[in-house]
Order: structure tokens, then sequence, then C-alpha cells
């Protein structure tokens, strides 16, 4: 999920950028797993827990604070 | 620092020694010139630029620096080589491009570099300035002493790295002295003639650092501005533009017939005079000054036939040293 | 961190950089704006707050002062990492790369080395004009005594930059900006990102890379034109025209022979170059094979690059002129026909 501290105002959107983790891959709680694009602005999307990723939203798609964009099982 | 009587000796030693380089090389340089020039003829190709009328230059500030310090020259760097101590055989045999020499034959006259007394010189105008501010950094980043000097003509203060380097300089407050040689001269370019203002040293006040000319060219008085200099310096008062007035006896290069210089502009022989000032204020006796003309004169003889004897390089060494391995 | 990461070309030289940095107090960054920025691509991203103010400087606009005082620091024993920003800009300081970075070793016999790391964009396709698109790499490849790398992708980033830290020379690292997977650059290239390693790990310089294994024609490219050639290849697979694509990597060195291999097995070859056409790498790759041996090829061999003018602004001019996967492909239609 976008966490709604990722950036500050509530209207922007954002897009992910690039999976720095194929889908299907073992991730650990805190590594880097997503680069998210708002404006001109590179963000950082953190796993927040240990699993395996499974990719929901390819990038270039617009996605919102609070959309889910990977699951980890 | 005191102008003891064993440093003003040191100084016509150095003042000497630098001389006899260069009237050696001049002597030479003339062998397969005559009476067709051609740069690449005889034993002594390419350009030469000598240092003729600068030595004192070259005593006075190399003899307020330590063996800490480093020194980046331009296409005239024999009287600053010589009085910092580059090893004068070696660099003999870099001059007539033998195996010996400093470079392995390959560097000539104007790129003279001794790793063993932080020596380089660069032949392209003002190019030193840079690397010596770098080197100056390099000693703070690596928390040793040291600092850098920069030796360049008066018209390579009109180079555009002047003004990128000097504010730098004073911005990071480096212990760099840019020492401006006005020999009145860039070739035939009176200074008058390129210079919006009469001394560099006053350009100084741009860069937030010391500016100050010397007016006169004699190793005792050049020495004690350059450890002035020194001292702030060392004491991290940051960089100087030492201004020094000087003579430039033998032309920009060997075959320059100075036609342009007016004759109210020819310009005095320093050695004579601090070897007359010397035994007037009793620090030698004239015997004692021919002793240390003889003892140049032989030093240099000797040099240069290590130099002559010395093989020439394999024309294959040429691809060698192009990358370090 | 987890293994098997997928990472931009960007984020890859960092973790060189950072890994080297760590251990080695002669490394420094230098640059403008770097302090606060961290160079072009990020490469020195959060070094400031890292290093510090000593070995990350941020300094004047003086491209001439900061690089030469480069050189100087690397002759005193420093091994200085220097952010150009873009290439364009060397023509305000390309006498201390010609003179000075590039000759020094060579004109004092061995004596004195310049160990300095030049990290430059290059390269255009995003309409910023005929003054911050150039490529230009021919230009500083032309010059004795400097080696110059171009890693195409996030894997050669890493291990080039540790071989360019590690090495004793002056190397000027080239990086195409559509490639570094950069922000301003939109969403990164599919085939610049790779799987890296998180341990330092070494890719030599003067090897090629081959890309994609093909039978009919091989096509060289180095920067953002191998994945242009990568894309034109795709489309050719499906005219069942089967290209190689070989990625230069390296221009000095260059492995003269690697692309020579290549050729020999296909017989056709097409060069493709973001940088101007004359006097170039498109060229220099022709005349090498042409030298060990002409008769390799069954056509003439093709040159798709940038003509010799300046880089047009508005869109439909500077894509029409740049080196795309369209024209590769009619290249190579043309090449079998």
């Amino acid at each position: 999920m976008i966490p709604a501290d990722l950036w500050d105002e509530d209207d922007k959107t954002g897009s992910i950028v690039l999976w720095l983790y194929a889908d299907g891959a073992k991730v650990k709680q805190g590594d880097l797993i997503a680069e998210v694009l708002v404006e001109k602005v590179t963000l950082e999307l953190e796993a927040p827990a240990t699993g395996t990723l499974r990719i929901q939203v390819e990038p270039e798609v617009v996605v919102n604070k609070g959309d889910t964009v990977a699951v980890i099982e | 620092m005191t102008l003891t009587p064993e440093l003003r000796r040191g100084f016509l030693e150095k003042m000497a020694l630098s001389r006899a380089f260069d009237d050696a090389m001049i002597a030479l340089y003339w062998e397969g010139k005559v009476p067709i020039f051609a740069f690449g003829a005889g034993p002594l190709p390419g350009e030469l630029h000598c240092s003729n009328g600068a030595e004192p230059i070259g005593a006075g500030v190399c003899g307020a620096l330590s063996a800490d310090d480093m020194i980046t020259a331009d296409h005239r760097p024999h009287h600053v080589a010589v009085c910092r101590g580059v090893d004068l055989d070696r660099m003999s045999a870099e001059l007539l491009g033998k195996k010996a020499g400093l470079s392995q034959g390959k560097g000539g006259h104007m790129h003279i570099y001794d790793p063993a007394v932080n020596f380089a010189s660069s032949g392209i105008i003002a190019e030193g300035m840079a690397p010596a501010a770098g080197m100056a950094l390099a000693r703070r980043l690596q928390k040793k002493p040291g600092v850098a000097v920069t030796f360049l003509g008066e018209g390579a203060a009109n180079q555009g790295a002047f003004h990128e380097v000097m504010n730098m300089v004073g911005l990071w407050k480096l212990p760099v002295i840019t020492v401006v040689q006005d020999n009145e001269w860039g070739v035939s370019t009176a200074k008058s003639e390129s210079t919006a203002i009469e001394r560099n040293s006053d350009r100084a006040a741009g860069y937030g650092m010391a500016g100050e000319y010397v007016d006169s060219n004699d190793p005792d008085d050049i020495y004690e501005a350059a450890a002035r200099a020194v001292k702030r310096a060392r004491d991290g008062l940051g960089g100087t533009i030492l201004e020094l007035k000087t003579a430039r006896l033998a032309g920009h290069f060997m075959g320059d017939q100075q036609g342009y210089i007016p004759e109210q502009m020819k310009q005095a022989d320093p050695i004579p005079l601090y070897r007359a000032k010397l035994i007037r204020d009793g620090v030698i006796t004239e015997a004692q000054a021919d002793a240390i003309q003889a003892a140049a004169t032989e030093r240099m003889a000797k040099a240069m036939q290590f130099a002559k004897d010395a093989p020439y390089p394999d024309a294959s060494e040429a691809f060698d040293h192009v990358f370090a391995a | 961190m987890s293994s098997n990461r997928i990472l931009t070309m960007s984020r890859a030289g960092r973790e060189a950089l950072d890994w080297e940095m760590e251990r080695r107090d002669e490394i420094f960054c230098m640059g403008e704006d770097v302090f606060k920025f961290g160079g072009i691509f990020g490469t020195m991203d959060g070094f400031g707050a890292k290093y510090g103010p000593e070995r990350v400087i941020s300094t004047p606009i003086s491209e001439t002062g900061f690089i030469g005082m480069a050189a100087g620091a690397a002759m005193a024993g420093m091994h200085p990492v220097i952010d150009l920003a873009y290439i364009d800009f060397i023509g305000v300081c390309y006498n201390v790369l010609l003179n000075t970075a590039s000759k020094t070793h060579y004109m004092s016999g061995g004596a004195v080395k310049v160990p300095m790391t030049l990290l430059i964009g290059t390269g255009g396709g995003y309409n910023n004009a005929a003054q911050h698109s150039q490529c230009l790499h021919a230009t500083v490849a032309h010059i004795p005594g400097a080696k110059v790398v171009y890693p195409s992708n996030a894997y050669d980033a890493k291990g080039m930059l540790h071989t360019a830290l590690r090495d004793e020379n002056f190397v000027i690292f080239l990086t195409h900006k559509g490639t570094a997977g950069v922000g301003w650059m939109g969403t990164p290239i599919k085939t610049t990102l790779s799987e890296v390693p998180d341990g330092p790990y070494e890719v030599p310089f003067g090897k090629v890379k081959v890309y994609r294994e093909g039978t009919d024609v091989t096509i060289v490219g180095l920067g953002m034109s191998v994945h242009e050639s990568l894309k034109a290849a795709d489309a050719l697979a499906k005219d069942g025209i089967s290209a190689e694509v070989v990625d230069l990597r390296s221009l000095v060195p260059l492995d003269r022979d690697g692309i020579m291999e290549s050729v020999s097995k296909t017989g056709r070859l097409i060069v493709t170059d973001e940088d101007y056409m004359s006097y170039g790498v498109s060229g220099e790759i022709i005349a090498s094979v042409v030298e060990r041996d002409p008769t390799v090829f069954k056509k003439p061999p093709v040159r798709v690059t940038t003509p010799d003018i300046p880089i047009p602004f508005a869109r439909p001019m500077e894509q029409a002129i740049l080196p795309l996967a369209p024209r590769i492909a009619d290249a190579a239609r043309k090449l079998m026909a």
C-alpha cells in the first residue's frame, strides 16, 4: 500500500517507475522495493513485511496514497 | 626565517648554477641550427625558453620553502627547477631527449617532473595553477603539511584559469602561493598592452587574499616576501598573489631577436648585481665569488657530460607510459 | 538487503562509489552542487550527509579550475571523482582533459600518475537542444592517455565504476542520460535494468558484450543506441531477421577483436551511434573490421548515426535525426534484401 506520508500533498498522484525486485522474488522487511515518481521527485517504497513479492500495479500506472500496489505473502 | 649570510651565499650559488645550466643549454642549442635555423635540428631540439634574468625568483622563493611543499612551474621552468634541487643530471639529459632523463625523453624542457622534490611543470600557460591548488587540497584532505607554489608569467594572469583558481583558493583559504613573474613581456606583447592594471598583485583583493608586489629583482627582497607568504599559508590564512619584477634576458625563446624591445626597456642582469652586493656587504670575498662561479660551471659541465653520454631511448619506447599499468 | 535486486544504472553506480569511499580515504567527490544534489545521476546521492563537506565538495561554476585541481590532487596521491554533469560542458575545461589529466603520466615517463574518474552525462532525445544534447564521446576518446568507458546497463555501471575507481589512470566515465534511470527522464528503459549483486565486483574495460545473439546481421552500439538496437532486433525478429546486438561498453580500450568476431559470424554490420557521424566511432568500428579482413562483408557496412548537424530542439526534428530503432531496423532490412 502507498503510505499516506510518502508525499505531502494529498491531491497529488504518483506513478511507480521501477520495481526493484521481480514478481515472485523474496524480500525482507525494510528492503527498498520500488521507486515512485511524484512530479520530478523520486520517492522510495520499502517492504512493510518479509515474504514473497506479488506485484499488482505495473510501472507508469497512476497511483494514489492508500492504493495497494503489491502484496507480500 | 631570517636572512642569514649562509642563506644569501646559497642564493648566489643557486643563481650561478641556474645560469650555468641555461648558458650551457643555449650554447648546445645553436649546434646544428646555424646558418639555417630549425627548431628540430641539432642535439637540443624543440623550443627552448631560458630563464636568464629570472634566477633571483628561483633562489628567493625556493629558499623560503621546505621539503613538504609542492611546486608547479610553467614553460620557463629551469630557474625554479634548479633552485628547488631537481636532479640536475637527469634534467639535463631530459632536455637532450635521453633515456636517462627525468621523463625518459618523453617530456623535454617544458615538462619537468621530479616527484622526489615535488616538482612539476606544464607548457600550457597558466595550466599549472589549478593542479597546484589541487595539491594543496590533497594535503589538507590527507592531513599532511604542505604549501603549494605555482609559478607563472605576468601574461598568464590574463588566462581564464587564473580567475577560476584564485577564486577557489580564496574561497577555501588554500595554502597556495601564486608567483607572478613580471618580466614585462608576454612573447612580444608588453604588460601595458595586455593588462588593464599595473600590478596583478592588486587583483588579490578581488579574491579575498593577500597580494604583494616586489619591485626588485633581488633574491633577498624576494625571499622576505616569499617567507611572509609561506607563513600566512602555514598559519591557515590562505593564499597570496606574489608578483615579482624580474628580467627576461634571453628572449621568449631561443631565436627571438627581441627587436620589439625599446632601448629604454633593456633589463639589467641580476647576478653580477647580487654578487657585488654580497661582496659589498662582506658576506663573501671576490675570490669566494669567483669560486662559487667556478663550482657552478664545473657542476653543470658534469651534468652536461652525463646528458651527452646517455643513450637515446629506443623508438619503441614511444608506446610505453600512455597508461599506468 | 535481499538478493536479486533489480537496479537502475544510477543506483548501481552509487553503490560502487559508496563502497569504495567507505574503504578508501583517497577518494573524494567534487563538482557543482554535488553536496546537496548528489551529482547529475545521483551517483553521490546522500554522500554529503554521510561523508561531509570535506569529501563531497560542491564547487563554484569553474570547471577549468576544479577539474584542474582534481588533476593536481590526483598527482598528490588522491583519487578524485568529478561530476561534470553534461558532456556539452567539456568546452570550458577541455585543456585540463587534453593537456594535463591525459598526458602527465606519459610526459613524466611514468613518474607521475593521475588517477581520477570523471563522470559525465551524454546524449539527447528529450528536447534540450544543441548545447545540452550532445554525445561527443569521439571527441574525448580521440585523446591519447584517457580511458573512456560507456556502460549501458546497471550491472556494467556498478562493475565498471569499481574498475574505474581502482584504475591508476584518468578515466572518463560516460552515461547516456536516457539510460541512467533518473526521475527526470521518465520510466527507466527495461533493458538498462539489471540484477545487481550486493557486493563489489569489477567489469574489465575493453571487452564488448553480446547483448543478444543473432546470425544475420551485427548491430554494434553504445550507450543509448544499444537499447534502440535491441528494440530494432525485436522488430526484425518478427520479419525473420536474426540480429546480433553488440555493446561496445568501452571506447578506450576498444575491443576490435570482439567486434570482428561477431561480424565474422554474420557478414553484415550496422554501427549505431548517437554521436555525430563524421570522424567518429562509427567510422572507427568499420575501419577496424576492414583492416582485419574486408572479405568478411557480404554487403557494405552501414552507419546509423546522428548526422553532422547540431541537435535540433523541436520534437519532430530531433526524433527524426536520432539513430532510433525504426532507422536501425530499416537499415537491417535493406542489408538483408
